[in-house]
């Protein structure tokens, strides 16, 4: 038994060591079952290209799909990352279908890793219920509450487990991570870079949920994962997050459609969020944008603006 | 010259000769007799030696061998020296001999001339003489042979009358005799009675007039005398000889006269149509052929003349010429150069009243000691666009130019390529605003100061407070910064020159910019052009604005610097050159800073 376990070590070693060399993008298979990457799909695009892999998740406990666009610059050095959290109803290929992201990544050099919204085929009860709770609708958090908490730990997923597997298994620049995110997902942005001073180098967001805590979808979630205590609540909210904010200097780039319609319906709130910033001197440009509404279109339109931007800071 | 002088001459140079030529025989016997007690003192020294022949003695006579020799050597090169300057001199001598010879010709040749002229003169008086007797004569024949015939006349008829009485006096008819007698009786009475003139009509006097020879006299006693000078030759304005308060005027010699002095006049030419009066004319009394004239005003023309005298007389005035002095040098503007990482728009005020025909730029990096100095020549007009390297300062000059020459240097003006360099522009800035001493921060102090007091003109902003800026007009990229007060409504950005005036900036087609509006609740940000702004809203309000122009991509974007954060872009097609523009909407101040580079952050 020690003669195989060490064996098994040995084995272990050498395969890292073959990976660790292997730089270019082709597939990574090691014996650790946890760290087990499949690919899903490729498909070249903009002189990169757009992947989708699959994996078991330590966190969620489940299979989790993400997509990841390697740009041509991948092929011969590190690039640094930028994170997309999707919104409410969304999955890995919503963003990398319909963002048009992939040629802003590819002049910039930037990788962008997409995510799901959720931990899937968990077979929770109530979990297809709502759209706007359960499937597709993590929240970016880690669930307090059952039957959520084993499965629903999007947060952790997302600013822990998620970079460590992106970073041994991608020529991804460590030091080099960037966050953003459309409507739940800019919630997530927001709270991740906030949550973690000096983790991202930049945070943008799509017609975010700024205060969750005072909108009927945030109240909805937040109690079904996190329960009645509010402190908890607090601590994944953007706008009471930015009251209390200390760390290194963010600059945040907020687009909203002015005519979204969850943007009339009180969910979003940015003026809170806005107001919060303010007197906290957190730095903000906040676009309305006439005539837009929540839509991928929206995203499409603005998008080069928001890697442009965390381009000057990745790229710097 | 003249045959005395170069008599004289010729008798100094003879005793010169003969003294040299002593002197030199002297110095030669000298030498000789030197060179020669030598060589018998080396050769009685070698004799003495070569008797008793040691190798040490050998030696010896080795080395007074070559002493010798090198004695030898020295006195055959200064004795071919001497006979060089001998040649020289008798070369010398042939010149004079010649010259002297030429100008006795011409002296000859000029007494020739002269006597010719006398000559003709008198013949020509006496040839007038003549003539004047000649009618003399022929008037006198004519008035005599007029007298002749009315004598024979005269004796005809007394004749006739005559014969008439004696034939009379024959007749026997008593009675006829009588009756006609009375009649011819009266006749011969009256006839008896007439005077006969006999005397001459014509004197035999001849008047004979006496010549004007007054001029012959003066010919005669010129000859012995010195022409007086023909009009000297006004030689063209030299390049580069003028100052611009002096003139180099050089003449010359119509032939070779002798001359004691001139005089030299020179009259300033205005254009001015409305003097009547012609300028004062000048003079100086000059022994050479050049004269530099001073006091003179630049850029200004000059007529010139001049006059050779001698001891016979002035010579008529030579023909005028004129002359130009230089140009004051101009005077560069450094409040209205701009520059920006390669090129630089130099302006500079002519320094002079009338116009000038050009103007030079020198210009060179500081610290090379004008070694690597260029310059750019015949430029029209007051303003010049150079190409310059980045990243360094230069020292620039410039010069006026004129027919006369170039102008002194101005007053230098130094030039950073290190980014984009300006100055507010007074004279566009709205009368409520007041500059810097250094043209970088405006103020708006008085609100409330009425209109009456402001002095508008057709370049000011006459309703939004505000000032324009200049900018290098290259289509290239451009970046500065503004520094605001926390509580000052402001608005920063660009506009075309020609911008409305009466209009606000970002209210019109022509200038877009960035607006900071203060409320009760909150700080507002207008992002203006044509009236239209987006709806943006921005958490840290920005008190350093940098502000980046390019012409290529067509965009001005605006950061707020101390963070550098973005705050927007607008995307423009600029149809010509634009200008910074600023303004303020409430009491405040507004400071610009210029020359830096565009940071790294905005120019990827």
């Amino acid at each position: 038994m020690n003669r195989l376990t060490k064996l098994f070590d040995k084995s272990q070693i050498v395969l890292r060591n073959i990976n660790s060399e292997l730089k270019c993008h082709s597939l990574y298979i090691t014996v650790n079952s946890a760290m087990a990457l499949t690919q899903v799909s490729s498909n070249k695009c903009c002189d990169g290209y757009q992947k989708v892999f699959e994996h078991d998740s330590s966190e969620l406990k489940c299979k989790m799909k993400f997509a990841i666009y390697l740009p041509p610059k991948a092929e011969s050095s590190k690039c640094p990352v930028l994170y997309w959290l999707s919104g409410l109803t969304c999955t890995e290929q919503n963003f990398i279908t319909k963002a048009g992201s992939q040629q802003a990544a590819s002049e910039h050099g930037i990788i962008i890793v997409a995510p799901d919204t959720s931990p899937r085929g968990c077979n929770i009860e109530g979990e297809d219920e709502s759209w706007d709770f359960g499937t597709g609708a993590g929240f970016y958090v880690n669930a307090t509450q059952e039957p959520w908490k084993t499965n629903y730990r999007m947060y952790s997923y997302v600013t822990e487990e998620l970079p460590r597997l992106i970073n041994s298994n991608f020529p991804a620049d460590p030091e080099k991570m960037s966050i953003s995110g459309h409507s739940m997902g800019g919630h997530g942005a927001l709270i991740c870079a906030l949550k973690n001073p000096g983790k991202y180098k930049s945070v943008s967001a799509f017609a975010p949920i700024c205060n969750p805590i005072q909108c009927a979808w945030g109240q909805k979630a937040f109690s079904g994962y996190l329960g009645p205590d509010k402190s908890i609540w607090e601590s994944y909210d953007a706008t009471v997050l930015a009251e209390s904010y200390s760390g290194p200097e963010l600059d945040i780039l907020i687009d909203q459609g002015r005519d979204d319609q969850f943007l009339s319906a009180s969910q979003l709130l940015p003026d809170n969020l806005i107001a919060a910033c303010s007197k906290k001197k957190i730095p903000v440009v906040f676009r309305l944008q006439q005539g837009y509404d929540h839509s991928y279109y929206f995203i499409f339109s603005f998008i080069n603006d928001h890697i442009k931007h965390h381009a000057k800071y990745l790229n710097a | 010259m003249d045959v005395f002088e170069v008599r004289g001459r010729l008798d100094v140079i003879a005793e010169e000769l003969a003294s040299e030529e002593e002197e030199e025989e002297a110095t030669d016997e000298d030498v000789f007799e030197q060179g020669s007690s030598d060589v018998s003192t080396h050769t009685q020294q070698m004799k003495v030696s070569t008797d008793s022949l040691t190798p040490d003695r050998a030696s010896a006579v080795c080395d007074a061998a070559l002493c010798f020799q090198e004695q030898l050597n020295k006195r055959r090169s200064k004795l071919s020296q001497k006979i060089v300057e001998m040649e020289n001199f008798a070369s010398n001598l042939e010149e004079i001999f010649i010259t002297v010879e030429e100008n006795f010709g011409r002296q000859e040749q000029n007494l020739e001339q002269h006597y010719n002229e006398v000559l003709q003169t008198l013949s020509q008086r006496n040839e007038a003489r003549a003539a004047a007797l000649d009618e003399q004569k022929n008037s006198k024949l004519e008035c005599l042979y007029g007298q002749l015939l009315r004598c024979g006349q005269t004796l005809d008829a007394s004749k006739e009358l005559i014969e008439s009485a004696q034939e009379l006096h024959r007749r026997p008819d008593k009675h006829g005799f009588l009756q006609a007698v009375m009649p011819v009786m009266k006749r011969v009475e009256q006839f008896a009675g007439e005077e006969v003139d006999l005397k001459l009509g014509v004197s035999l006097d001849f008047q004979v007039l006496t010549p004007d020879l007054s001029e012959v006299r003066q010919m005669m006693e010129s000859i012995n005398v010195l022409p007086a000078p023909s009009a000297p030759v006004m030689n063209p304005q030299i390049a580069n000889s003028a100052t611009d308060t002096s003139l180099h005027v050089c003449w010359s010699l119509f032939s070779d006269d002798t001359v004691e002095f001139y005089e030299l006049y020179w009259r300033l030419i205005s254009d001015d149509c409305t003097m009547e009066t012609l300028q004062e004319v000048s003079q100086l009394k000059v022994k050479e052929t050049h004269c530099t004239v001073s006091s003179l005003r630049p850029n200004a023309q000059y007529e010139l003349w001049v006059t050779a005298t001698n001891t016979t007389g002035i010579s008529p005035a030579s023909e005028r010429a004129v002359y130009m002095t230089v140009p004051s040098p101009p005077v560069l503007k450094p409040r209205q150069c701009v520059s920006s990482l390669n090129a630089a728009l130099i302006r500079w005020d002519s320094g002079n009243t009338d116009p000038v025909e050009s103007y030079t730029l020198e210009f060179g990096e500081t610290g090379t000691d004008g070694s690597g100095t260029e310059s750019i020549v015949a430029i029209p007009s007051c303003e010049c666009l150079l190409q310059l390297q980045p990243q360094k300062i230069y020292i620039l000059h410039v010069r006026a130019v004129n027919i006369g020459g170039p102008s002194d240097r101005s007053e230098p003006v130094h030039i950073s390529t290190t980014g984009t360099f300006f100055h507010l522009l007074e004279d566009t800035a709205h009368p409520s605003l007041s500059l810097s001493a250094d043209g970088l921060t405006m103020f708006y102090l008085d609100e409330d100061l009425p209109i009456s007091h402001m002095t508008f003109s057709d370049n000011t902003f006459n309703r939004c407070v505000a000032v324009l800026g200049d900018l290098v007009p290259v289509r290239g990229q451009y970046y500065w910064e503004v520094e605001v007060d926390e509580d000052a409504e402001f608005r920063v950005g660009v506009a075309y020159e020609d911008t409305q005036r009466n209009s606000h900036l970002g209210g019109n087609n022509t200038s877009w910019c960035m607006r900071h509006i203060l409320t009760p609740s909150r700080h507002k940000y207008e992002f203006l052009h044509s009236g239209w702004t987006p709806d943006i809203r921005i958490t840290v309000q920005p008190l350093r604005i940098g502000v980046f122009l390019d012409y290529s991509r067509g965009i001005l974007s605006f950061y707020n610097a101390a963070l550098r954060q973005h705050l927007y872009t607008f995307s423009c097609h600029f149809l010509h050159y634009v200008q910074p523009c600023f303004a303020l909407d409430n009491p405040g101040a507004l400071t610009l800073r210029t020359g830096m580079t565009a940071p790294a952050y905005i120019t990827p």
